[in-house]
């Protein structure tokens, strides 16, 4: 029976994971396999951060040296887990670096992958300059200024285009990502701080900006910083012969079509099964729900359990999560995982 | 061919001639219809902040598209076409063009405020009405209301005098809004009201009590004489004149 607890993941769920498990005294594997840690919102350069206003790079920053800091945690940087045997209680891990880590419980903070907008060729991502996504917004907030790529002139017009890559049998993602609706309504304010002459508008289908996201960032975003919201699902968006992008679309609550120029487009882009789950999946032997996220185990009283005994899984890897919940299913995961290894200890002795 | 979602169109966006040969061929009658674009190429993100500016005007931007005004309110029910959550949706993206297609009915508001009432952003749709009204009237898109004349003379007497005198104000109201005082007192509805306002039952019967249930005697006289001799409130002196200064001021730095 061996205690140590091996977590995949240093993002936000896997760093919460790691300090949990060894804060009660257990030795702790954290296996990244990234060079950096931190996960999506270092990864990714987030401005930011919801709800508590924190900079990413402080916030997560604080957690990533909490860990580095830990004696009982041992970190593998650019490293993979690629083969796991044994049972609950008695893993072997093979990593890419050659290391063999034996542990009593597996913990996946694998995380999520941002959809990548080239899947909606008609949105103009990739084919216009001026076409962005909010995490190329989030890195220009925390740079300070927001500018057209093209010319780098300071946009006017701003349009925020809600459910790119989530919401759309077209392109096989049925889920609502969860977090674009809140942080799009908190870019369009941190737009409008840096840049106040900037109208930003919002092209929805809903507004759901969740709990306490509702006053906070929604009707803020509306009442305090003017954002426009448009209830419409654009079709295309093309370029004006001056240069300047045109979002076509038809405006649901005027029953019109709108041709609607604007200067920078910033795609809202959900969540994805990180683009690893089938690799991960068969790694560690564990199952994948009907989305390409990883699935859950009994929820009721096995909570974040996988579909393999001594496997746990939470955060963005099951399904689109926001950051603060992803924490808090990182020291659930510690629990669970220190817990059930003390109680199959009592059981054999 | 029939046009579909032809409610989505104004009459004038229908082109359609009697007569016309195109490159020799008899297109005549309905198969040279052409339809005019309907798209929304601009908006005027800060149009809501002249809206703003009149009384009533100051929440529109809260506003998400619940529909919770139009539901509830009184003129919906009676006409479909009364629907202040659209005027709200026009007015914060500064569609104005499509705003004043609806000019003509704005003013139907009966400010029962039920609407004010179930607003969940506190909006307050019966006031945007309101600022609505007003705007267009500013802007000459429609004539001064019934209520905008009413207002006016009310304000016009107290300012000159300190006190208004009701059936002045009444008299005015009616001749400004081209209604027969005469007429209504012994056909219409105002002679109707006089008599049921009258306490003595007695009198509304026969023919001579009718005669006096709709000419009551002591009242008329009281307001004949205030019509003559135009009453003002004591040492009122020029606080008039200034009182209209400010407000003419205060309307200037609001509309420029």
């Amino acid at each position: 029976m061996n205690d140590t607890i091996l977590v995949v993941g240093a993002g936000p769920t896997g760093l919460s994971a790691a300090a949990g498990a060894a804060s009660i005294g257990r030795n702790v594997v954290l296996v990244e396999k990234e060079n950096v840690l931190g996960g999506a919102p270092i990864l990714s350069g987030y401005a930011k951060l919801v709800p508590s206003g924190e900079w990413a790079k402080d916030a997560i920053g604080r957690m990533v040296r909490r860990v580095e800091s830990d004696s009982r945690v041992t970190i593998h940087r650019a490293t993979k887990v690629t083969r796991v045997e044994g049972d609950h209680g008695d893993f072997t891990c093979t990593l890419s670096n050659n290391q063999t880590v034996k542990a009593g419980a597996i913990i996946l903070g694998t995380g999520f992958t941002h959809f990548d907008s080239i899947n909606k060729p008609e949105w103009g991502f990739g084919t216009f300059e001026d076409v962005v996504t909010t995490t190329q917004v989030e890195q220009m907030v925390a740079a300070g200024k927001i500018a057209c790529p093209s010319d780098g002139r300071v946009p006017q017009r701003v349009a925020i285009l809600l459910c790119v890559g989530s919401r759309d049998r077209q392109i096989g993602r049925e889920w609502c990502s969860k977090i674009c609706c809140t942080v799009s309504t908190n870019l369009a304010m941190e737009i409008k701080e840096i840049s106040p002459r900037t109208d930003v508008f919002i092209y929805y289908m809903d507004i759901r900006t969740f709990g306490l996201y509702e006053d906070k960032y929604y009707w803020k975003s509306q009442e305090e910083f003017k954002t426009k919201f448009v209830k419409a699902r654009i079709a295309e968006v093309t370029k004006a012969p001056d240069g300047r992008l045109l979002v076509k679309g038809e405006d649901t609550l005027v029953k019109r079509p709108i041709v609607i120029p604007m200067d920078l487009v910033v795609h809202a882009i959900g969540m994805d099964p990180n683009a690893d789950n089938p690799e991960i999946a068969k790694v560690f032997g564990v199952g994948l729900e009907k989305h390409g996220f990883l699935d859950r185990g009994e929820q009721y009283t096995s909570t974040f359990s996988s579909t393999r005994r001594g496997i746990y899984v939470g955060g963005a890897a099951l399904a689109p999560e926001d950051i603060d919940t992803s924490i808090s299913h990182g020291l659930a995961m510690a629990m669970r995982a220190v817990g059930e290894l003390a109680g199959a200890v009592e059981k054999a002795a | 061919m029939p046009i579909h979602e032809k409610t989505l169109l104004a009459p004038e966006q229908v082109l359609t001639s009697d007569k016309l040969v195109v490159d020799g061929v008899d297109v005549s009658g309905h198969w040279n219809t052409m339809i005019l674009p309907r798209t929304v190429t601009d908006y005027d993100p800060d149009f809501y902040q002249t809206i703003q500016k009149y009384g009533g005007g100051e929440n529109v931007h809260r506003c998400w598209q619940c529909g919770s005004c139009t539901n509830s309110c009184t003129m919906y029910a009676i006409n479909t076409d009364f629907n202040p959550r659209y005027w709200i949706y026009l007015v914060n993206l500064g569609m104005v063009s499509e705003l004043l297609k609806d000019k003509d009915i704005i003013w139907q508001c009966v400010s029962c405020n039920k609407c004010t009432n179930i607003c969940p952003k506190d909006v307050r749709p019966e006031g945007v009405m309101k600022a609505l009204q007003h705007w267009m009237e500013d802007q000459g898109h429609v004539p001064k209301a019934k209520s905008t004349l009413f207002d006016e003379e009310f304000a016009r007497q107290c300012l000159e005098r300190g006190r208004i005198e009701d059936s002045e104000v009444m008299t005015k109201f009616f001749k400004k809004t081209g209604q027969n005082l005469m007429e209504l007192a012994t056909k219409g509805w105002l002679g109707i009201f006089v008599a049921r306002m009258n306490k003595w039952n007695e009198l509304k019967e026969g023919r001579i009590g009718r005669f006096l249930a709709r000419m009551p005697i002591l009242h008329p006289l009281h307001m004949a004489l205030a019509i003559v001799f135009k009453p003002r409130t004591k040492s009122w002196g020029r606080t008039g004149e200034v009182l209209k200064q400010y407000v003419e001021e205060q309307k200037r730095v609001a509309h420029g």
